[in-house]
């Protein structure tokens, strides 16, 4: 939970205090009638003036405080103990008593409320007695389903099948385990129905048919000021200006109660991206490559430090070529891909580096530009296709997107050319397929789709990130296989990010091995499957199933988080090779062997 | 197919759930809800007037057979009659009812037109210059109830700069720009409020949905700005803000009362408050079941709505 905002609490705890202490301010009877003097404006006695019948308007502006929040808070009170019993009830105790306590809850809702209030106002007759039960009643549902909704998250948890097992009765289990669970939420629903009720209250004596006269209410005030507003529109101005600035607070205590128990709730925004702060190491482009990532750098700057989450990656891929980035979560590995893409996170920015594509730096390049390169020179596809295609969109009209923002085709020919891209990946039956929304596709298909969005407009580069991880295996093999063929028929480089070798050794023909933001092995796959030289590369090779039936053996320990690195090797902690030089200092990355980079001191001794 | 069957399904079974109430909360109010209706004030009602009632309303019957009676009345239209001049409730609801809707869809209109481009605006650059204004802005327009704005809107703009009047109603036929003017006013008091919610749902939608992985998706496709807003985020952000306006709408169908109430418009609530005062059931009744009844109905039309936006409900 985070702390409530301040400012709030102080409005409505100021509006509490008034309602509170009214009785014994030294005002003058808000009842009092002198209609000698009525409609008399300020004077040192009355200092807002008299109202129709002579009263004192401050007396009863600040009475009506008193009113206001009593009603709202006996009924918003009432609400909450039977809708917090009958949800607990509803929720702990299983179907039947579910039905009665959670399913009648509908009923309430089907009517408008102030058409509710109406009713019984009709039935009961005016005054608090029958405003305090009815309004309790249509905040009942709210209460009830927060609470219901809570219990049934909490039920099934750990703690509590641990407290059952223990021998706890269903009454302590509620009341002992469940209800502090869901007290954040009751708080707020608490706060939403004061101040509806407040908002209903104020309207229904408006209209003569909440509070009775002579009883201060602003809602009174301001539908009895209304005959007078020629007169006296100070009379009508006061009240409207009490009422609302309550109902402001109380909304902002709503507000701000949400935002301290809502997990979901966001955060303060994110720092835009900025232009790169640091000069750039090889500023000249290279000609071989496709793409050629020097010296990357990233950060996150947060309140206390700025963490760097990749720190000084270089690799490169030359077309038709595949390169596997590898690594565990936390390796750093997607931030590397978001960054070639442009499409990093809002909190994460660019500090070092660049990367070159066609002789052009694409982390210098401003966000129109590069836009006009994405998705036509290069392009990716992501790990959840559920996720990552659009709900709304037929498959077909989002690939044919692609090709209307680049290549600016006329509907009919791009549509064509979408089919034919479907064809391209694998899809039978295309026509029909391209009318499907992405929910009506398999897990392969849907990615398949992706795969076909992404090289519709034959980018140079394509980056895939864990493509196949949400996928099964058969799937899988078929994915990659696609990819490889696609690669090789159009020329394209792939970049294929990944957490697992097995999938790596089928696809990569080069592999570069991320570790806690940082590369610790470079090399031709064959050579580095062969002969690791970083002990990293080599636990994970023998932590993956192998063929000939070895046992696959973990790595013990984790991966650093970016802020709490050690001073020397960022392995070091979980590296059966570790020694005393190794926590010196970051070892560096050399060229162990020709064409093969490792990050280890101890490197001849790893194979 | 189905998916419409099983709302429409549960709408009637809503519908048939609220004329039951309707029928059983004049009789669980304990004592004789004739002499209930009757007595003014503590005064004793004339015993042949109960008698009279009793008659009216069919309460001599057993409770079962009244029950059947109601409804196989209200199930061919029949609403009764009203205590107050006999007249048929029936017609009375479809002579003011056309009012209110209009005056309802005119403050949705002004909510939709302001609320979604604002909240979009806002959504671009949140903690920016428009998105602190939007949120201060949809802040009072929540906090000042609708019967406050109400009473303002006719002290400053008929009472001091005398640009329209105070309030009334003119038919459309009689004069069009009269019944616009008139029109104003209560659809603007009732927008504002309903502007603010529609506005701070959009931004919260937009922000919400602009941070899903379709949106990478189509940045990384190279998509502009502004297209991804309006064809990727806009559509999937829209079902909360329908939620929201629905809602919305259903408890102004019931809550136009104090607007038209402020501002002398006889639609369907102002005929409501008459009928609570003078407690005149059968009145109160046949409203309070009519817009019930258009309440169940909207919700279900936002429901079909629901799934002309996302395809996926159609399965669900």
């Amino acid at each position: 939970m985070r702390r409530v905002r301040f400012a709030p609490v102080l409005a409505v705890g100021a509006f509490a205090l008034i309602a509170l202490t009214v009785p014994i301010l030294p005002l003058p009877d808000p009842l009092r009638i002198d209609v000698a003097h009525r409609l008399l404006g300020p004077s040192a006695q009355h200092p807002l003036g008299q109202d129709e019948y002579g009263r004192d308007v401050l007396a009863r502006l600040l009475w009506g405080a008193r009113t206001s929040l009593a009603v709202a808070f006996s009924a918003a009170a009432a609400a909450c103990v039977l809708g917090v019993a009958l949800g607990l009830v509803g929720g702990y105790l299983g179907r039947a008593v579910e039905f009665f306590a959670v399913r009648t809850m509908d009923v309430i809702l089907c009517f408008p409320p102030l058409l509710l209030a109406l009713l019984a106002v009709t039935l009961l007759g005016p005054g608090a007695a029958t405003l305090i039960p009815v309004l309790a009643i249509l905040y009942l549902p709210g209460f009830v389903r927060v609470v219901y909704a809570g219990v049934l998250g909490v039920r099934s948890q750990d703690y509590v099948e641990a407290m059952r097992a223990l021998g706890a009765g269903p009454l302590r289990i509620m009341f002992g385990t469940i209800l502090p669970n869901v007290s954040g939420p009751v708080l707020v629903q608490f706060s939403l129905a004061a101040a509806s009720a407040v908002v209903l209250e104020s309207g229904l004596s408006f209209l003569g048919l909440g509070v009775v006269p002579p009883a201060p209410s602003w809602g009174l005030m301001i539908g009895a000021a209304r005959a007078t507003v020629v007169q006296a529109p100070l009379l009508l101005l006061w009240p409207c200006l009490a009422l609302s600035l309550a109902i402001l607070a109380m909304n902002a205590l709503c507000d701000a109660l949400r935002d301290a128990f809502d997990p979901h709730a966001l955060t303060g925004a994110a720092p835009r991206r900025q232009l790169l702060a640091r000069l750039l190491p090889g500023l000249v482009p290279s000609a071989g490559p496709v793409l050629e990532l020097r010296n990357l750098t990233l950060e996150i700057g947060t309140p206390e430090a700025s963490i760097h989450p990749v720190r000084d990656v270089s690799l490169r891929v030359k077309a038709r070529e595949t390169l596997a980035i590898v690594g565990e979560s936390g390796s750093g590995k997607s931030l590397t891909g978001l960054a070639v893409m442009g499409l990093l996170p809002p909190a994460v920015r660019v500090v070092g580096g660049a990367a070159w594509l066609e002789g052009r730096d694409l982390l210098r390049l401003d966000e129109a530009t590069l836009r006009k390169l994405r998705g036509d020179r290069l392009a990716m596809i992501f790990q959840d296709p559920l996720a990552s295609l659009n709900p709304v969109h037929r498959v077909g009209a989002q690939i044919v997107e692609a090709l209307e923002v680049h290549r600016g085709l006329p509907r009919r020919a791009a549509s064509e050319k979408a089919i034919a891209a479907l064809q391209r990946v694998g899809i039978p039956d295309p026509i029909r397929r391209a009318q499907l929304f992405p929910h009506e596709m398999s897990g392969g298909m849907r990615q398949r789709a992706m795969i076909a969005m992404a090289i519709a407009n034959d980018p140079r580069l394509l980056i895939a990130d864990e493509p196949t991880t949400a996928l099964d295996v058969t799937i899988q093999a078929q994915v990659l296989d696609l990819l490889a063929n696609l690669r090789r028929e159009r020329g394209m480089a792939l970049i294929f990010i990944s957490h697992s070798l097995p999938v790596v050794a089928e696809i990569a023909d080069h592999v570069v091995v991320m570790y806690a933001g940082e590369v610790v092995e470079e090399g031709a796959a064959q050579a580095l499957f062969a002969e690791p030289l970083h002990p990293y590369t080599a636990a994970l090779l023998r932590s993956a199933p192998t063929e000939s039936g070895e046992l696959p053996v973990g790595i013990p320990g984790t991966v650093p988080l970016p802020h709490a690195l050690p001073k020397g090797c960022a392995f070091g902690a979980r590296c059966p090779l570790r020694a005393e030089r190794c926590e010196a200092g970051r070892p560096p990355l050399v060229e162990a062997r020709p064409g093969r980079l490792t990050r280890c001191l101890r490197w001849r001794e790893v194979a | 197919m189905s998916f419409i069957l099983k709302r429409v399904g549960a709408a009637i079974l809503m519908v048939w759930v609220v004329a039951s109430i309707v029928f059983l909360a004049i009789r669980l109010v304990p004592g004789d809800p004739a002499e209930l209706l009757l007595s003014q004030g503590g005064v004793a009602p004339d015993p042949a007037a109960v008698a009279e009632l009793h008659e009216r309303l069919g309460l001599d019957r057993s409770l079962p057979a009244q029950y059947l009676l109601d409804l196989g009345r209200l199930a061919t239209g029949d609403l009764g009659t009203s205590l107050q001049d006999e007249s048929s409730v029936a017609d009375e609801i479809a002579h003011r009812l056309p009012r209110t809707l209009e005056l309802i869809a005119a403050a949705a209109l002004f909510a939709v037109l302001v609320g979604i481009p604002g909240g979009l605006l806002a959504a671009m650059r949140p903690g920016g210059v428009l998105d602190r204004l939007g949120r201060l802005l949809s802040a009072l327009g929540l906090a000042v109830p609708v019967f406050v704005v109400g009473t303002l809107l006719v002290l400053v703009f008929a009472q001091t700069l005398r640009l329209v009047p105070a309030g009334g109603y003119v038919p459309l036929a009689q004069d069009p720009l009269k019944h616009f003017t008139l029109l104003a006013m209560p659809a603007l008091a009732i927008g504002l409020g309903l502007a603010s919610s529609v506005f701070r749902m959009t931004r919260a939608a937009v922000l919400d949905v602009s941070q899903r992985d379709f949106v990478r998706t189509a940045r990384a496709k190279g998509v502009a700005p502004a297209r991804i807003l309006i064809r990727h985020v806009l559509r999937n952000a829209l079902m909360p803000v329908i939620t929201v306006l629905a809602l919305n709408l259903g408890t102004l169908l019931g809550g136009t009362v104090l607007v038209e109430y402020v501002f002398n418009y006889p639609g369907l609530s102002g005929l409501l408050v008459d009928a609570v005062n003078a407690r005149d059931y059968p009145e109160v009744q046949g409203v309070v079941l009519v817009i019930s009844v258009l309440f169940v109905g909207l919700n279900l039309a936002v429901d079909l709505l629901y799934a002309v936006i996302d395809p996926r409900v159609r399965h669900a």
